[in-house]
């Protein structure tokens, strides 16, 4: 057959085959078909609590599994009130007991996983089974740190599991978790733990049925068999997941209280209603964000995140909505994210760390604050991120106990910078030979645009005071190995809060947890450590909170980090969503949502 | 021939292992440990050397000198090219899935998308070029030349933001994102094919226009045969070797997905799982696809100089 004919066969067939399947039904998910949640989801790694260590594998297991307890939707300050258990549990006067009791009657959703197909009571020993899975190091979970080194016997369970090789037996006792009876757990600690409250809301303590686990084996993260609002439908990883009501849901309602003020902005309109409010929940895989755009614009989507390359074109110059975007009925709201960027100094470091000399101690802390002030944290958060970032006062983020409104102690002061700089012994930066001050900072992301800009940023506001900074660009691994490491002099860091707990940052200066633990900084004070020992096993209380704003003080003094900025997170939403509230910890929400009929 | 077609399949061997050497030095020597990245913020020194001992990192590179020389390949490069050779891919650091199965998962969709790409561009790409080749000179051809040129001039990015939001978003002809059904892949395929036509066009009527100019078109000519018989019936066979080379070289293509149009349309492809894994630095994922493309490529290469063979009789392999 000649070559012509071929080709013209073939393309034809194609073009035929496309246009024949295109006569089938058009499918579309557009939100007003049904009441459906239409929004964008991302890279999330599959149902399996014991991996939802990100965002979006948080959110999409909060859809089909849940927990002991949860934040209450509407109050502030963010508080646990009870969702799997009764009620609060009983601690003992020691705070070393907690017994939870297991609210009755709760079922998994039917699944080929039990027996009949039918799903079976949740009982609390399907709590132990789940607490030990996040221990077991077999599963490589970057939540143990929720109960290892807490719970009591978890480090010595840690290490007898880790050295079975093969199938890990679940059966073999753990001390500080006990299911007395089929509807009592008690969670036994090492030491007082109050942020244990805190960590039972987290996608970690989510509770799994072992005839899920045992049946799907590792096929077990696409086949969520949980209690949550919904089922999963289907789930194409890398494009689209679909979840439905789930039928046999255990009535919970939404909320009849909430902050002053959530009545008049309707957020109570629902109030006693059974949850969830939607039917169906879809979420799209979309990496690029011209066609988020594209997606919300046409109403694909109930709501958009604003990129920083069409920040401009959403928001007009006051920081409000765009009148394009105001007359489609769109609404914009700016949330504080509990997240604090911060560039910290290695304090084992021999030119900007601390030193057992108090006069070269000195000098060591001035040239940090030389650092701080140097750098004009508000025209960075302006040209570098549109002002989609709040320049940073304390190291605790706002909305969190601690946090205070003092001004920072090191507001960029470009003379400022060059007298300290001068005090710490490099006037004009240079040392007393003459030689230029050699810095080296490492930041993550290398080959990103965003990571590309921070660094001439940097680089160039060192400069202005003589200063010679390199800025390293790394890979993200390579990143946290020096981190972890303690291979750094100074580095970029942020760090998102877990647990609305200041305690959550303040681990982050204690001396025990020098690398390779998390105090990266390697900052050593006994005075602090002192402190922090002592709110480990503290209430929430005033008195908790004025140490939490006495450690936070002392950090800034020693100038361990250059405070940068909290990140605000800037969104639309579409005229027809409703019950929104900015949340902290928004993981398991969508059961509160409501999409209006359009 | 036998012989030839052997030493081609052998060069398989260095060529890929060339390729992934260069892979693992950017993504294991360059990029570090991963264990780092899959134990997270709060782990622990035991943790981090528990990963790191379970998957391999901690050992050698590229020779086990601690124990030579009975295990001198125990080390990271050898193994890993020893699971590749045996087809096993690993897991994913990020999904924690099997890569196996995200490369049969994702197969799929790409094909969806550069199969009818493919032939379209090839069927368009031929056909204008020959009708640019017929009336070589007259404003057909000129104006062939100047759309080629501008279509290649743009890049394929403008192309997929004016489509998306002409053809979708504003006038709704076509949905916007998704893999829902083949009416999904309108679009891209439609994108796909408006940007990479140009320079096919450009390719093959260069191709044309040398065979016409050959001394056995005057002599047809001469002979009286028509321009339409020249055309389709002896410069379109004798210009067979180039565009065969171009056709078969970009068969693996089609397997390793078209990432711009799979990320931007949302088709679940192995491209858009490629750019996934290099942003994500997810290495057994990167390892395995570049494993894959490079024994494609050089195997379509080889097909390449056997299909020579059958388009010219005069042509013997050694």
């Amino acid at each position: 057959m000649p070559l012509s004919r071929l080709l013209v066969l073939l393309s034809a067939g194609a073009i035929i085959a496309t246009a024949v399947s295109c006569g089938r039904v058009f499918t579309s998910d557009s939100a007003d078909e049904r009441n459906t949640l239409c929004r964008v989801g991302g890279d999330f790694k599959g149902f399996d609590p014991v991996d939802a260590v990100d965002v979006e594998s948080a959110r999409e297991v909060s859809y089909v599994y849940e927990g002991l307890l949860e934040y209450a939707y509407l109050e502030r300050p963010y508080r646990p009130v009870p969702r799997l258990a009764e009620a609060m549990p009983d601690v003992s006067v020691d705070g070393l007991t907690y017994t939870f009791t297991i609210k009755p009657g709760i079922h998994f959703i039917d699944d080929p996983c039990f027996p009949g197909g039918k799903g079976r009571e949740m009982v609390a020993a399907d709590f132990v089974y789940s607490f030990k899975r996040v221990l077991d190091p077999h599963l490589e979970s970057q939540g143990d740190w929720v109960f290892a080194g807490h719970v009591l016997g978890a480090d010595d369970w840690v290490k007898q599991i880790g050295a079975i090789k093969g199938p890990v037996d679940y059966s073999a006792p753990l001390a500080g978790f006990q299911a007395t009876d089929n509807y009592t757990l008690q969670i036994r600690l090492a030491k007082p733990y109050p942020q244990l409250l805190y960590v039972l809301t987290m996608s970690y303590a989510f509770v799994v049925p072992h005839e899920a686990v045992e049946f799907y084996g590792d096929q077990f993260r696409r086949h969520p068999v949980g209690t949550g609002p919904f089922r999963l439908k289907s789930w194409r990883p890398n494009y689209r997941i679909e979840y439905e009501r789930n039928p046999t849901f255990s009535g919970q309602t939404y909320p009849d209280t909430g902050e002053p003020g959530d009545r008049a902005a309707g957020l109570l309109a629902d109030a006693g209603k059974p949850l969830p409010l939607v039917d169906r929940v879809v979420e799209y895989d979309i990496r690029e964000f011209y066609t988020v755009w594209q997606m919300f614009l046409g109403g694909r989507i109930f709501t958009s995140l604003i990129n920083k390359d069409y920040f401009e074109k959403a928001i007009s110059s006051d920081l409000s909505l765009s009148p394009e975007l105001v007359k489609r009925g769109i609404r914009l709201y700016k949330i504080p994210t509990l997240d604090t960027e911060y560039l910290g100094f290695n304090m084992l470091d021999p030119v900007v760390g601390a030193s057992s000399d108090a006069v070269i101690n000195e000098h060591h802390k001035k040239l940090r604050q030389a650092f701080a002030s140097a750098i004009d944290v508000k025209t960075f958060v302006a040209v570098i991120f549109n002002n989609r970032y709040m320049p940073a006062n304390s190291l605790i983020p706002p909305g969190v106990a601690g946090h205070t409104d003092k001004p920072y102690a090191y507001e960029y002061n470009l003379e400022r910078a060059k007298q300290l700089l001068a005090e710490a012994g490099y006037p004009g930066g240079r040392d007393e030979h003459g030689n230029p001050l050699r810095l080296t900072m490492i930041l993550p992301g290398s080959g990103s645009t965003d990571a590309r800009q921070e660094a001439d940023f940097y680089e160039e506001a060192l400069r202005a005071v003589g200063v010679e900074l390199v800025v390293q660009q790394l890979s993200f691994a390579e990143y946290l190995r020096r981190e972890h490491d303690g291979e750094t002099q100074v580095f970029w860091a942020g760090w998102v809060i877990d647990y609305p707990d200041a305690q959550n940052f303040l681990q982050l200066f204690y001396g025990p947890n020098k690398c390779p633990g998390i105090n990266a900084s390697n900052y050593q004070n006994p005075e602090f450590d002192r402190l922090y020992e002592r709110i480990l096993t503290m209430a929430d209380s005033p008195e908790r909170t004025a140490l939490y704003e006495q450690m936070a003080d002392m950090t800034t003094a020693d100038c361990v980090w250059v405070l940068m900025a909290y990140p605000l997170e800037y969104g639309l939403f579409q005229p027809w969503f409703q019950n929104y509230k900015p949340h902290g910890f928004p993981y398991p929400n969508g059961k509160f949502y409501r999409v209006k009929p359009h | 021939m036998v012989a030839y077609i052997i030493r081609r399949l052998l060069s398989v061997i260095p060529i890929t292992i060339g390729v992934i050497l260069i892979t693992f030095f950017v993504f294991r020597v360059v990029g570090g440990n991963p264990a780092y990245r899959i134990a997270g913020k709060n782990a622990t020194p035991a943790r981090i050397a528990q990963i790191s001992h379970e998957r391999g990192y901690d050992k050698p590179l590229f020779v086990n000198f601690h124990e030579f020389p009975r295990h001198v390949f125990d080390a990271q490069f050898p193994q890993l090219v020893w699971h590749l050779v045996r087809f096993d891919f690993g897991q994913s650091i990020v999904t924690k899935e099997r890569v196996s199965t995200m490369l049969r998962e994702g197969a799929g969709p790409s094909l969806c998308v550069t199969t009818p790409l493919f032939l379209i561009e090839l069927f368009l790409g031929v056909g204008l070029a020959l009708l640019a080749a017929y009336y070589r000179n007259t404003w057909i051809d000129r104006g062939l030349v100047l759309l080629s040129v501008m279509g290649m001039s743009i890049s394929s990015l403008v192309y997929i933001m004016l489509a998306q939001y002409w053809l979708a978003s504003v006038w709704r002809l076509f949905p916007v994102w998704g893999f829902e059904s083949p009416c999904y892949l309108i679009l891209p395929v439609l994108v796909g094919v408006i940007a990479g036509v140009g320079g096919e066009l450009r390719f093959y009527r260069t191709v044309m226009l040398d065979e016409m100019y050959q001394d056995y078109v005057r002599t047809a000519r001469a002979k009286g045969v028509s321009s339409r018989t020249i055309l389709f019936r002896h410069v379109l066979r004798n210009a067979l070797i180039p565009i065969l080379t171009n056709v078969i070289i970009a068969i693996p293509f089609l397997y390793t997905g078209a990432l711009l149009l799979e990320n931007f349309f949302g088709i679940p492809g192995l491209g858009r799982l490629t750019v996934m894994a290099l942003f994500n630095f997810d290495d057994d994922v990167v390892f395995a696809t570049t494993f894959i493309g490079s024994i494609l490529f050089v195997l379509f290469n080889a097909l390449t100089d056997i299909a020579y063979t059958w388009a010219d009789p005069r042509i013997r392999l050694k």
